[in-house]
């Protein structure tokens, strides 16, 4: 018997073997089951129309350039190495801009001392502080939370 | 894996606005498209697309080569989406892994076939959204990054925070639910279908 606790596989295995995520003996083993197996062969289908379903989703776009209008809102803010202060409301973030300014004045003084340095060495430190998660991630319950303990723990790569 | 985004992404890290702006070009349909469906609409999907790649200007001195770029972005558009729907009260808090209860339901294998070859493409797209807009967040956002991204399992968990095996049963059973809803609106007549 292929599947001793079961008589068919689950939609778990189904689904991953749809999406060629089983490892080469599952999948082998699966493809057996299937080969002999109506009722799972229609279950594999079902999610092979499913895939096809969203196949036929129209692509989206903004329809404009957004390259340009991010480009202008980051002319209006501050706050990223290497940006000269042209705006006129660069000023008006204080306290705010005299961290940035001195970090940057750090920064490039460290660049300075370590001109063999790799870029990083040349990125202000306040900027250091920034952690590897990116932002907005907000808890509310488990499955807003896991990304921080699972990123944590390595699976990013 | 695309290195060209890990190219401009690192020259954007350093400071060079034009390489972000190809970023910005090169991914801004995908990361509007995708926090479309996950938002229900054009506007929001038009601010939190900007947003989020403000969010990744700023924060691109954390991002390492290491972390592919697409999937690093599309945790920053995820996480601008939950909050939102947080914010809106719509996000619900549903278990989306606890293994089924058992003899919940009838096994679905057993329930006879989708009306599939009856219905026009224009009926499953609609079929599909109304699918999509009725499943938790995160069977939503899973089922988005699988079938529209093209992402591996191993990405899916990158850009989710989650284990692998949790990719593996959370897309089977997001996959379930749209059948299941699917079959749900089989019964109607396509008039109700597209209503
Ligand atoms: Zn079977």
């Amino acid at each position: 018997m292929t599947y001793p606790h079961e008589l068919h596989p689950s939609d778990e295995q189904l689904s991953a073997y749809q999406d060629d995520e089983l490892d080469a003996a599952a999948h082998r083993r699966l493809g057996a089951h299937l080969a002999a197996c109506p009722r799972c062969t229609a279950r594999i289908a079902d999610f092979a129309a499913l895939s096809a379903d969203f196949a036929l989703l129209p692509p989206e776009s903004p329809g404009v350039d957004l390259a340009g209008v991010i480009e202008g809102r980051l002319t209006a803010a501050p706050g990223r190495p290497r940006t000269t202060p042209r705006a006129p409301g660069w000023y008006g973030l204080l306290p705010l801009g005299i961290g940035a300014a001195a970090s940057l004045a750090l920064g490039i003084a460290l660049g300075v001392a370590l001109p063999t340095g790799g870029a990083a060495l040349h990125r202000p430190v306040a900027l250091t502080v920034f952690d590897p998660f990116p932002p907005g991630s907000l808890c509310a319950g488990r499955d807003a939370c896991y990304a921080r303990g699972a990123l944590s723990s390595g699976v990013m790569r | 894996m695309d290195d060209a985004d890990e190219a401009l992404a690192l020259r954007a890290r350093s400071g060079e606005r034009e390489a972000f702006a190809s970023l910005v070009r090169r991914h801004q349909d995908r990361v509007f498209g995708f926090l479309l469906r996950m938002l229900g609409n054009r506007e929001d999907a038009m601010d939190l697309t900007q947003d989020a790649f403000l969010k990744a200007w700023n924060a691109l001195p954390g991002w390492r080569p290491e972390a592919r770029f697409t999937t690093w972005l599309f945790q920053i558009a995820r996480n601008a989406a939950l909050d939102l729907l947080r914010r809106r009260g719509s996000l619900q808090f549903v278990s989306l892994d606890d293994p089924p209860q058992q003899g919940d339901a009838q096994d679905p294998r057993d329930a006879g076939p989708l009306p599939e070859e009856r219905l026009a493409d224009r009926q499953r797209i609609d079929l599909l959204q109304r699918a999509l807009a009725a499943l938790p967040a995160g069977y939503r956002e899973i089922l988005l990054l699988r079938e529209l991204e093209n992402m591996s399992y191993t990405e899916i968990a990158a850009t989710l925070g989650i284990q692998e095996g949790t990719v593996k049963s959370r897309l089977a059973r997001a996959r379930a639910a749209v059948l299941d809803n699917y079959r749900h609106h089989a019964g109607r007549s396509p008039d109700d279908l597209s209503a």
